[in-house]
């Protein structure tokens, strides 16, 4: 069963304040956080949160597409990345 | 750099009783490891034109030149396939290869050097560095970005990076 719409999505407490103190600074930095059951919020758009994966900080950039997803989507915990063949990639 | 070759695909066993081979393919569209013309042997001594014929579970079915018999099929099983770096195509600005990223020297804007990219990786939100610090067994990863990463110079085997505070002095 999904969870109740009235209840809002849900985010920890301290991953709001990070962002919103990253935000009022406009630093180019990575927020460490470790809450990968928080959603991402249309305000992280632009940030970079690092997300723990359960032994390091994986940079996570946040793009509008990403907006309701949950940042340990984006945070493998498996280390299997395949090769690179002709893989690409592009700077944004 | 053009003459490097790049790891696309591997022989994983024969399929049927026609010389065709099980081909495990590792481009980023796995039936285009047939696109860049004869793939080789790690060494470079074989070559073959891949024809692909069907779609298996987790791998693809191929007719590979010169292999005409189940028995030269069984004898390929475990072979590693090749292709020239220069078979890929060009890319438009600020897109790479990850073989051309890869090994890059990392650059701070002062001119100093911090170490080396070990690999490109990319797990659905954007693409990320992860540099190799000299002398030091831990690795970093950055967001491949132009505000992380103003200067991309796979000429000289160099990047320039602007990296986001505090990355560095937490591992230091």
């Amino acid at each position: 069963m999904s969870r109740s719409v009235w209840k809002g999505p849900f985010v920890d407490s301290y991953v709001l304040k990070k962002a919103e103190v990253s935000l009022e600074g406009g630093r180019n930095e990575v927020i460490k956080i470790w809450s990968r059951r928080s959603t991402i919020l249309p305000q992280f758009v632009g940030l970079t949160f690092g997300v723990y994966n359960g032994r390091k900080h994986i940079p996570v950039m946040i793009s509008e597409d990403m907006i309701g997803q949950k940042f340990g989507e984006y945070s493998p915990t498996r280390t299997y990345y395949g090769h690179g063949a002709d893989k690409k990639a592009k700077r944004k | 750099m053009s003459n490097e070759m790049i790891f696309v695909g591997a022989i994983v066993g024969s399929f049927g009783v026609n010389g065709e081979v099980r081909l495990k393919s590792f481009t980023s569209a796995p039936e285009a490891i047939s696109d860049y013309g004869p793939v080789f042997n790690e060494n470079g001594t074989r070559s073959f034109i891949v024809s692909l014929t069907g779609q298996l579970k987790n791998a693809l079915s191929a007719k590979l030149s010169g292999v005409l018999t189940k028995e030269d099929a069984d004898a390929l099983r475990g072979l590693q396939l090749f292709v020239p770096r220069s078979k890929f195509p060009k890319l438009p600005d600020d897109e790479y290869y990850y073989a051309d990223l890869t090994n890059l020297g990392v650059f701070d804007a002062g001119g100093v050097q911090i170490g080396k990219v070990k690999s490109v990786q990319n797990h659905g939100a954007s693409d990320i560095l992860e540099i190799s610090q000299l002398g030091k067994i831990t690795t970093i990863l950055l967001p491949f970005t132009r505000q992380n990463v103003p200067t991309v110079d796979t000429k000289a085997s160099r990047i320039v990076i602007n990296p986001p505070d505090g990355l560095f002095e937490d591992l230091s």
